[in-house]
């Protein structure tokens, strides 16, 4: 069998925002992105027996009349430490995802597949792998941080208790 | 790497005692390096390396073959390892030099692990043969 190294292909490359959280880098989809802001305007989330479910959710944002439930990426990829100091607002989502700091816009031409020796969490978590100055970051999936079931989930514990303030 | 002889093995040091890979397995003998990290939930892969334009995850398999006493690591073999039906190169730290022998493998003594497939005979030391999809699968999938 002989193996071929991924090569880039000419005119193919998309558009990344580089992010720090914990310490790692990661990376994602430019076009992904609605936004990106600082940390004014974030209301604690607690919604009894939905909270707990969703564990990673620590706060909402209220933008342009749109309620977004804010994803601690910390939480999400497990890790320990961090700094939160900027919010990324998803495009065509209610998630919006905390993370210690931004970098830069960049193009990618080669997404590597995710090895398949990775088997956890991972597997979900990142499209794939790209190699920016000798270094490997992951390329998140925009969608993991809050699927669909669980922004449904969030929406409706939202509404429910909207309307019990509201009789 | 080229080998030609069938019962060529690779063997390899982990600490104390030296195991082996069938020598069509491995690619390469790659210098001390710094594995990179991302945060990921599958046990005993410690990171990735790049390598001749792929990526090729780490797995430090030290402690499953010779417990936490292991000394540090100074090089990565690189071997290929059937995953799901697909090839892929997987690199393993290792503490020392690796050697290239063609040596007559006999069955493993009963009651050995699984992932022990046979053992060869070199001068006065065995040295067990490592199947490495067996190790790495039961591995991680007992630890899930």
């Amino acid at each position: 069998m002989r193996e071929q190294p991924p090569r880039p292909r000419p005119g193919v490359h998309e558009g990344v925002i580089l992010f720090s959280v914990g310490g790692f880098k990661f990376a994602i989809a430019a076009g992904a992105v609605n936004e990106i802001r600082g940390m004014e305007g974030l209301q604690d989330f607690t919604l009894r027996g939905i909270s707990a479910r969703v564990e990673k959710l620590r706060h909402t944002l209220e933008r342009s009349g749109t309620t977004y439930f804010v994803v601690d990426a910390a939480r999400h990829f497990h890790l320990s430490q961090s700094a939160p100091t900027r919010v990324l607002i998803l495009r065509n989502s209610l998630a919006a995802v905390l993370v210690d700091s931004t970098d830069r816009m960049m193009d990618i031409f080669t997404l590597h597949a995710l090895p398949r020796a990775f088997t956890g969490d991972e597997r979900v978590w990142y499209r794939g792998l790209a190699v920016v100055n000798g270094e490997v970051v992951p390329v998140v999936n925009a969608g993991a941080f809050l699927s669909k079931a669980e922004q449904e989930l969030l929406r409706d514990g939202l509404e429910r208790v909207r309307g019990l303030a509201a009789v | 790497m080229i080998v030609e002889q069938e019962n060529s093995y690779v063997l390899f040091p982990m600490g104390e005692r030296r195991f082996a890979l069938p020598a069509e397995r491995v690619k390469e003998l790659a210098r001390p390096d710094h594995p990179q990290t991302f945060p990921h939930r599958t046990p005993l892969l410690t990171g990735v390396l790049v390598r001749r334009g792929k990526i090729v995850p780490v797995w430090d398999v030290a402690q499953l073959l010779v417990g936490p006493e292991a000394p540090p690591r100074k090089f990565y073999l690189i071997a290929s390892r059937t995953v799901e039906s697909h090839m892929e190169w997987t690199a393993i730290p290792v503490t020392g030099e690796c050697e290239l022998a063609s040596l007559e493998p006999a069955q493993p003594e009963s009651g050995q692990p699984a992932y022990i497939s046979g053992v060869l005979t070199a001068g006065k030391e065995n040295v067990a043969i490592v199947d490495l999809e067996k190790l790495l699968g039961a591995e991680v999938r007992e630890q899930k």
